[in-house]
């Protein structure tokens, strides 16, 4: 689902809910993807770190020792909830987005929620912001996208 | 990692730049509906001449309007919006709800291959 400025993609796993947890984090080497569009290390693909803490880094090693720091973990809940920034390995210094991710037992397993936001978002004290906090200011934003864009979009399939 | 794939996030950052300000925002919803006079839009905004001269250049400048000439009036300027900005900021989010959806693909495979109940 695409609203605004934030992406939510949604999956159901059949292992219960502390697995799922230790899995998505203990376990992200071995179930991320590999391959040039999804690890720094692209031909030799690096592995990748998370280090499972509050302020611990998520980072892939390559070509012996040298590495990429994808962020830091900003929210640690362990197992339903947990938050990291997130950089592309081309994003300017300034270009930080938040990748939050929550886990809820659910039936015969666990629903796994993960968003991606923050493109919108501005630095702290941007005028812009008119004080609201981030939060607000991003839900605001959000919102206001997610009409335009569904206007457009009806507007461009109209002609 | 690689999320600036078709667009490139600069682009869509000079777009979420340009709106950032609710003044900005209201210019856009404004040309919506149809393009209007820069006078036009500063009377509905309550903006003065210089301050709508601003807004008119920033969101010129990052490509979401453009002037054009009015068909009732050829000797008066409109502004309209241009779709570009905001289809090429659509695509971005498509390719990174592609990239988290194969993710989430990838780790459900993964537990449920070594912890299934």
């Amino acid at each position: 689902m695409i609203a605004g400025d934030r992406v939510r993609v949604e999956t159901f796993v059949r292992v219960p809910l502390a697995d799922a947890f230790e899995v998505f984090t203990l376990e992200i080497d071995q179930w991320w993807r590999r391959g040039p569009a999804y690890r720094v290390g692209g031909k030799r693909p690096g592995t990748l770190h998370l280090e499972s803490r509050l302020g611990g880094r998520i980072f892939e090693e390559y070509d012996e020792g040298r590495l990429h720091e994808i962020g830091t973990i900003t929210i640690w809940d362990p197992p339903a909830h947990f938050a990291f920034t997130w950089r592309g390995i081309n994003f300017a210094p300034t270009e930080v987005t938040t990748v939050e991710v929550w886990f809820a037992a659910s039936g015969e397993g666990t629903r796994v929620t993960l968003e991606h936001r923050g493109f919108a978002a501005l630095p702290d004290g941007h005028p812009a912001r008119h004080g609201k906090p981030v939060d607000a200011f991003v839900r605001d934003m959000g919102m206001w996208w997610g009409g335009l864009l569904t206007s457009l979009r009806e507007r461009s399939e109209d002609r | 990692m690689d999320l600036r794939t078709r667009a490139g996030l600069s682009t869509v950052d000079a777009t979420l730049g340009a709106l950032a300000d609710p003044t900005r925002r209201g210019v856009v919803d404004l040309l919506r509906k149809r393009p209007r006079r820069a006078g036009e839009i500063a009377e509905h905004l309550g903006l003065t001449r210089p301050a709508m001269s601003r807004h008119l250049r920033v969101l010129r400048t990052s490509g979401l309007i453009e002037p054009a000439s009015d068909d009732a009036d050829a000797r008066a300027k409109i502004y309209r919006l241009r779709p570009e900005p905001f289809g090429e900021l659509r695509s971005w989010l498509e390719d990174v709800e592609r990239f988290w959806t194969l993710e989430l693909g990838a780790f459900k495979a993964h537990a449920e291959r070594t912890r299934k109940k």
